[in-house]
């Protein structure tokens, strides 16, 4: 596949491959929204009991997706807004599978196929599961024109998929058979860093015959593994149904739910970035709270806690108690302190650039200590055509830039602004420290939001239309 | 460093609204800047930048013509100094104004200009013609189309263009013949003028071609020769040039296509016999017009300046090879024997022309993709 684009940010503090599991916690503080979910549709009561696996809250606007108890404990819900506490935490029995008594009201409801895709749902599996190219959660029901598996996390920093695979290389080849069995005859494709490695041959004798599964190789540039690019480098267009694409975890979890039917609650996260001590991968569960890792992993005093990697992450405000259900990684970035004196001047031999104007790039490739800095006042456009270079999606921000100045909105439309992947690259290496990325995904909205107006506006003429004609009948 | 930020700490509120020199600010701005990283920090998703601002960008350009600084002032003398000297001050108050008029803060373009500017004039040019010339570029050239990123032309040529038309005759006496002792004129401060003894007026190579004599290529390469000040060492152009290309500031596209274009043309017009030349064979001349006049400074230095060329990689094949043809025309087929400027300048013109062609096409195949 031919790819254009991208930019690896060399961040210092890549977590290792190792998997260290934390504490026990004693209270766990589950957020109700996360990236995608909002979970509004609370199902407990202050001060009942769950055990582990209990549905605690569900979002109605994204197929009922549940929040799950990943422990036994007691519900605390007033305490603090927009957080489901539990107390008592403690690892006993979890919820059982679907019990006998809703076994066959479910298969009368959704077919004895649909009965994989409710345990995928109920046992919080189904939450790993993106549509390639709007990035929302698919219908559980819906049939995909083709299943992404990435194995790649390019993203600094975010859970790599060979630290998640390690060990368990079994429970991922039989997911894949799970989600094969899924599917009628649509295929699935593999996303690997080098399929000729040893490693891709073992996954290939492992699934033998069970799956047909194609590999896909891609060079380990950022944002290559991103699903709405690999959809179309696929030639998958979005008009031809939903691509389902999922990451390792996703697999793993769709493993744990329909082999062994137990629900899926703990993730591995990385915690990874310059203001970490020890940037390793953790084993959690959702509602851990945030300053236990805190005060395990991070030294530096005055940082920014990331809820994913640098480039898309959300910003972890100290308000922000329990990890979120999505959380793929925290990475920790020391906030700007200093003023440099004649920054501008300094020959750089410590810091990484992408058009190679500072010394650095005369050694070898390094992970730089980054912060919070913008390193440079904002300018207006010099058409220096950076974006454009390292932008995956082949559109030219900076033109973007220009039209949405002027407010021609067609004009950006017609630059395809839709295919934007929103990696943020382009923000990072214009020298005019323009917000190219901003901007664009703020177009993007305005714009989906413009036609959403005139699609409904078309519907209500339509409804009116028929109407009269009916009335004229009548 | 502490004492110092706690100065400019102190004198802020004065230049803050409301303050009592509140016009200045732009003034103020530029030079805490200059000293001092700004403090921001970067407010969601990217979380960081890359270290690269268009202050490095720009250095980076003046770290590439230093070596032609250096050329001019050892073939012409200390009077080069007081040339860049003049040329700053004088864009720098054109620049600093509408910076106050506008209330926005200074742009750094400006140092890429100043310095440029007098590297492509005359060495003996007066100095209040340095100072008129600038000043007109910045104005006209630059901030009358909204400054910086804004501009159509580069406004160091549409200075020089402005005194070239304006005064010609001053320009063409300005010319004068380099030094070629081994000390050079590094501690002469050389003047040109009715007064001045030993300022002889010497046409420039391309001039003295016209007429059927060719210096030798090795001055052209080595910089002995008549010319604009910045313009005559080959060597130290290409050295600079080539440095700018590794840093990724200006375009090798843009540079390759030029003197590509250039060389394949000046060789088939000499080739085909169309063209005489003082030199026998193809490949001399070739290299002697490659090397003659303004065209290695043009290509590295001026023509790849981002915002007056095209953005888009094959814009930039076709604006390289439009200025690179142009020139050889101009040379060989009009009254003026160097036509860089006004191929760069042609090149200006149809760069936003030849974008929009290129992104005709990019979104013709961006709209067949579903």
């Amino acid at each position: 596949m031919q790819f254009r684009g991208g930019y690896n940010i060399l961040l210092k503090g890549r977590p290792g491959g190792a998997i260290k599991a934390m504490p026990e916690p004693k209270i766990l503080y589950l957020p109700l929204s996360s990236r995608r979910f909002t979970f509004s549709e609370i199902c407990v009561e202050d001060g009942q009991s769950v055990s582990g696996g209990d549905v605690l809250a569900k979002d109605p606007n994204n197929y009922a997706i549940p929040l799950l108890a990943p422990r036994a404990g007691r519900v605390r819900l007033q305490e603090i807004e927009n957080y489901i506490i539990l107390e008592d935490a403690a690892k006993l029995k979890e919820h059982a599978d679907i019990t006998d008594e809703d076994l066959p009201h479910i298969v009368e409801e959704m077919g004895a196929s649909g009965i994989k895709r409710y345990r995928l749902l109920t046992l919080g599996a189904w939450q790993f599961f993106y549509d390639a190219h709007t990035g929302s959660l698919p219908d559980p029901l819906g049939t995909p024109q083709a299943i992404i598996v990435s194995t790649v996390s390019l993203e600094p920093f975010v859970a790599r998929g060979d630290a998640q695979l390690h060990n368990r290389l079994l429970n991922f080849t039989r997911g894949l058979e799970q989600l094969q069995s899924l599917l009628e005859y649509q295929p699935i494709y593999l996303v690997m860093p080098d399929i000729k490695s040893d490693f891709a041959n073992l996954i290939r004798n492992h699934i033998r015959g069970h799956a047909s599964v194609k590999m896909l190789e891609i060079p380990l540039i950022y944002p290559f593994d991103d699903f709405a690019i690999l959809a179309r480098k696929l030639g998958l267009k979005p008009g031809e149904g939903p691509v389902w694409s999922v990451r390792t975890e996703g697999v793993l979890a769709v493993d744990r739910a329909l082999t062994l039917t137990k629900p899926c609650t703990v993730r591995i996260i990385s915690m990874g970035g310059t203001g970490v001590n020890s940037p390793t991968h953790i084993k959690v569960i959702p509602g851990y709270p945030i300053k236990r890792i805190k005060d395990k992993y991070v030294f530096e005093p005055v940082s920014r806690i990331i809820n994913g990697g640098i480039l898309t992450g959300e910003l972890l405000g100290t308000e922000s108690l329990g990890l979120d259900t999505e959380c793929r990684g925290l990475t920790v970035l020391p906030e700007l302190q200093d003023r440099e004196f004649l920054g501008f001047i300094r020959p750089g031999w410590d810091r990484n650039c992408y058009a190679d104007c500072f010394l650095s790039s005369l050694r070898k490739k390094f992970r730089e200590r980054l912060t919070t800095a913008v390193r440079g006042e904002g300018r207006p456009c010099i058409s220096c055509n950076f974006c454009e270079e390292v932008c995956p999606a082949n559109i030219t921000p900076h033109l973007i830039h220009k039209y949405l100045y002027r407010d021609l909105i067609e004009e950006v439309e017609e630059a395809r602004v839709d295919l934007c992947v929103e990696c943020g690259l382009c923000t990072i290496v214009c020298p005019s420290k323009i917000d190219l990325g901003k901007q664009i995904i703020d177009a993007k909205v305005l714009i989906a939001n413009e036609k959403e107006e005139i699609r409904q506006e078309k519907l209500r003429q339509e409804e009116l239309a028929r109407k009269s004609i009916e009335e004229a009948s009548e | 460093m502490k004492r110092l930020l706690k100065i400019i700490e102190a004198v802020r509120p004065a230049f803050d609204q409301g303050g009592k020199l509140q016009v200045f600010k732009p003034v103020f701005g530029a030079l805490e800047h200059f000293l001092f990283a700004p403090s921001t920090t970067t407010l969601g998703a990217p979380h960081v930048r890359d270290p690269l601002d268009l202050k490095r960008l720009m250095s980076m350009v003046i770290i590439s013509v230093v070596p032609s600084v250096l050329a001019a002032f050892y073939f012409f003398g200390l009077r080069f100094v007081f040339m860049i000297i003049v040329s700053y001050a004088a864009g720098l108050t054109v620049e600093a104004i509408f910076a106050m008029v506008r209330k926005e803060s200074i742009n750094e373009g400006f140092f890429v200009t100043g310095i440029i500017f007098p590297l492509i004039l005359p060495p003996g040019v007066p100095l209040w013609m340095v100072g008129l010339g600038v000043a007109f570029g910045v104005f006209i050239g630059k901030e009358l189309f909204g400054g910086t990123g804004r501009n159509i032309f580069n406004p160091a040529l549409v200075g020089r263009c402005f005194l070239a038309l304006a005064y010609p005759k001053a320009m063409s006496a300005s010319w004068f013949e380099p030094s070629h002792e081994l000390t050079g004129r590094l501690f002469e401060y050389f003047s040109v003028g009715p007064s001045a003894v030993d300022a002889v007026t010497v046409a420039t190579p391309l001039v003295q071609a016209k007429s059927g004599q060719m210096c030798s290529i090795s001055h052209l390469f080595l910089g002995s020769v008549s010319g604009s000040a910045g313009e005559t060492s080959a060597i130290l152009i290409i050295l600079g040039g080539v440095f700018l290309l590794f840093t990724r500031v200006a375009s090798w596209r843009t540079v390759v296509s030029l003197l590509g274009s250039f060389i394949v043309l000046t060789g088939a017009l000499i080739g085909g016999g169309v063209v005489k030349c003082g030199i026998p064979g193809v490949f001399g001349p070739m290299m002697w017009h490659l090397f003659a006049g303004g065209l290695l400074f043009g290509a590295f230095f001026m023509a790849t300046d981002p915002v007056t060329s095209p953005t888009t990689n094959a814009g930039k094949w076709l604006y390289g090879i439009l200025i690179g043809s142009v020139t050889v025309l101009i040379r060989n087929f009009t009254g003026y024997v160097e036509g860089v400027t006004f191929a760069i300048l042609l090149g200006n013109i149809t760069a936003p022309i030849l974008d929009e062609i290129v992104f005709k096409f990019r979104f013709r195949r961006l709209a067949s993709e579903g």
